[in-house]
């Protein structure tokens, strides 16, 4: 999943950006409000975590215009400002959830996985595709019985397609929202990826779960 | 002395009252009185009048005509009469008066004497002498003696004044009793007068005791407000919005605290709980503790700053005074941004005159200018400008620092002494700018009795510093801004 992370305070910024990609992320980050709105209308995000008094825009004005240009992306509004009334513009003006500073990072992460769930309308935190079990929590995968062992970025790449469990997935689409916006680009560090994944997860005695589709990209489910 | 308004009010219009009507009582007690008392002497020297008329003299002897007086007949209210010669010897008395003689005066003829005296059976009487000349007796007809003052009589006629008296009696009961009722009906009528007039204070009273922190936009004693309360209620709404405007401020004052602490506090707890997260190789961690390090010295600036401004601003800082070489001073304030000028190619000339000197206090004229000087290398455009200058101007003197590359307007300048106000492009230094400092030299410079407004002119920044030449003897004075400000803002 791609998140795009605007804050102006430097040590916080790099932090949050660190424990956001470690937990699996596509996280771009900047401290700047006009490069922020710029992130957030150029590319395709999963969820935006958004401080409000920034330089250059003010938060609010970057939600405005992303919601004015049709964005979906879930905004997180992330902030010190924690009085009702800056709660109630922030949630009118399209914000999804908000969180007041100083916050604990697990309960940050709970939030930007509950945004996801709501975006892709899955309310169960663990997703089942035939025996493949994902607790989106823990960002654990187990086959069956067995637990499978995945790097960050295997499982972001699995969550993402089991997000759109038997729908095509582009390999586009999989670059956008799995790998950061300065991740140089590879023409075919997708498919590696995808194949890391399929040694991974697939059994030979069992139903194959990942499929190429000719053209399309991938598919995760079973085939009727 | 009566602290109670309604007490005050009401003591003195009864106290008036009471005044009055005994002025009233005793100025009507007089007047009846003294009519009552008139009407009685005339009676009474009308009775003399007549039984003076009705006597008859010759040579010899004197007569008394009195049984055309029914009055001196009456024995239950005898009038007593006698009637002296001219030798002075008794002629004729009122049988009554029994061994009893009445007072006698000698008066100048027709003209009759009143007087009261207790002389017959222990009563008081009134009593009138009148001296005449008796007209002679019809029997002598044309021999008749001419009347002359020689052979003038003298009558005294007495009544009884116990009538007269309870009369009198009667009058001051009256009066007496009619001055309390009137006094007891007076203190109702006041009271409640009293108690209807200060309902409004009463009212005014109740809206002042329901104001609360919360609610100080109240506007007390809108409607129905006598004119005479009104300044009184003018002035507590103006005291109202004083103080909401002193506790908004304060209130921004601690959000904006609030803010500048929870956002390096959110640093803080990410950074820890993110390098907690898994294990780690030692120099992550050495990283994460370097960051916490940084974030803990922008928090601690914050800190020191907040506790020096409200010492500067409760006056708890104690100033020396002492001739300062100003050139030199800033010439050491400046010296720990050299590097960071040479950074970023900012040129810095001190224009201030070596022997310039400035009665003040070096410690904390050194936080002022070092400030200065620090925001001017941070804000300064790339191969800009910096430079101090300072004169003397009659007993003050006047120090700028200016640098070019401000991007600030003059609304924005006029918030450059806010606490906590940051323009635009300093909010890339969230939690490493305080954002105090500003706020700190408006404060220091108005402690130690000098003034400070800030300009900025086709691009160039200049705070203007003016000092008593003299030092900080006569207290401490107030900063300016070159706008008024708006208070504090919050900014990021």
């Amino acid at each position: 999943m791609r998140l795009l992370l605007i804050e102006d305070y430097r040590p916080l910024r790099q932090s949050l950006t660190k424990g956001l990609h470690e937990a699996g992320f596509a996280v771009d980050a900047t401290g700047d409000g006009n490069e922020g709105l710029w992130y957030a209308l150029g590319n395709e995000y999963d969820v935006i975590i958004l401080d409000l008094m920034l330089p250059g825009m003010d938060g609010l004005e970057i939600l405005r215009r992303v919601r004015s240009q049709g964005r979906k992306a879930s905004v997180l509004i992330l902030t010190a400002k924690d009085t009702v009334q800056d709660r109630v513009t922030g949630l009118d003006l399209g914000a999804d959830d908000y969180l007041v500073k100083p916050f604990a990072f697990e309960e940050l992460l709970a939030r930007v996985r509950a945004l996801l769930r709501r975006s892709y309308q899955e309310k169960n935190p663990c997703l089942e595709i035939a025996d493949l079990r994902i607790d989106l929590t823990a960002q654990r995968v187990w086959r069956g019985t067995e637990e499978i062992q995945l790097t960050a970025r295997e499982y972001a790449l699995l969550e993402y397609l089991a997000m759109r469990a038997g729908q095509a997935v582009s390999r586009t689409g999989i670059w956008e929202h799995v790998y950061e916006f300065n991740a140089s680009a590879s023409s075919n560090v997708v498919d590696v990826y995808v194949g890391y994944l399929r040694k991974k997860i697939e059994r030979t005695d069992k139903p194959a779960l990942i499929h190429t589709l000719r053209g399309r990209g991938y598919m995760l489910g079973v085939k009727p | 002395m009566m602290r109670s308004l309604r007490a005050r009010l009401l003591a003195g219009v009864i106290g008036g009252m009471v005044l009055l009507l005994t002025l009233f009582s005793l100025l009507l007690h007089a007047m009846i009185a003294g009519a009552l008392r008139s009407q009685f002497d005339i009676s009474l020297a009308s009775v003399a009048q007549i039984l003076a008329a009705s006597v008859e003299s010759d040579e010899d002897e004197a007569e008394l005509e009195i049984q055309r007086m029914p009055a001196l007949q009456d024995a239950g209210r005898p009038t007593y009469y006698q009637l002296w010669g001219p030798d002075g010897q008794v002629v004729i008395k009122s049988p009554l008066l029994s061994a009893h003689n009445l007072p006698r005066a000698d008066t100048p003829v027709q003209t009759p004497i009143f007087r009261t005296a207790q002389v017959i059976h222990g009563k008081f009487w009134r009593i009138v002498n009148l001296r005449f000349v008796a007209r002679p007796s019809e029997s002598d007809g044309e021999n008749a003696a001419p009347a002359t003052e020689e052979r003038s009589f003298t009558l005294a006629v007495a009544r009884d004044t116990s009538e007269l008296r309870e009369q009198l009696h009667f009058l001051q009961w009256l009066l007496l009793n009619a001055s309390g009722v009137v006094i007891t009906l007076s203190f109702l009528i006041a009271w409640w007068v009293v108690r209807r007039g200060l309902h409004p204070l009463n009212s005014l009273a109740a809206e002042i005791a329901a104001v609360r922190a919360d609610t100080l936009t109240t506007q007390i004693g809108a409607d129905n407000v006598p004119s005479e309360v009104a300044p009184i209620r003018d002035r507590l709404n103006e005291l109202l919005a004083r103080l909401e405007a002193s506790f908004r401020r304060e209130r921004q004052f601690n959000s904006d605290v609030a803010h500048e602490l929870r956002t390096p506090l959110a640093g803080i707890r990410s950074t820890i709980e993110v390098a907690l997260a898994r294990h780690r190789e030692a120099t992550e961690y050495r990283a994460a503790l370097g960051d916490c390090l940084e974030i803990t010295q922008g928090m601690q600036c914050v800190v020191n700053n907040l506790l020096l401004l409200a010492r500067a601003d409760t006056r708890q800082i104690s100033f020396k005074n002492e001739p300062i070489p100003l050139a030199g001073l800033v010439s050491a304030c400046w010296y720990p941004f050299t590097n960071k000028a040479r950074e970023r190619c900012i040129a810095f000339e001190n224009r201030i005159p070596v022997k310039m000197t400035c009665e003040s206090d070096a410690e904390h004229l050194s936080m002022v200018f070092s400030n200065l000087l620090g925001n001017a290398v941070e804000y300064a455009d790339k191969g800009g400008r910096i430079w101090a200058t300072a004169r003397t101007t009659g007993d003050s003197i006047l120090i700028t620092l200016s640098n070019t590359g401000c991007r600030l307007t003059a609304e924005q300048v006029s918030h450059v002494f806010d606490a906590f106000w940051r323009g635009d492009a300093a909010r890339l230094g969230t939690g490493t700018h305080c954002g105090l400092g500003l706020a700190l030299v408006y404060r220091l410079v108005g402690a130690l009795g000098g003034h400070v407004i800030a300009e900025v002119q086709d691009g160039v920044f200049t705070v203007r510093l003016t000092f008593p030449s003299t030092g900080n003897e006569k207290g401490p004075g107030q900063a300016q801004r070159s706008v008024p400000g708006r208070g504090l803002e919050s900014t990021g």
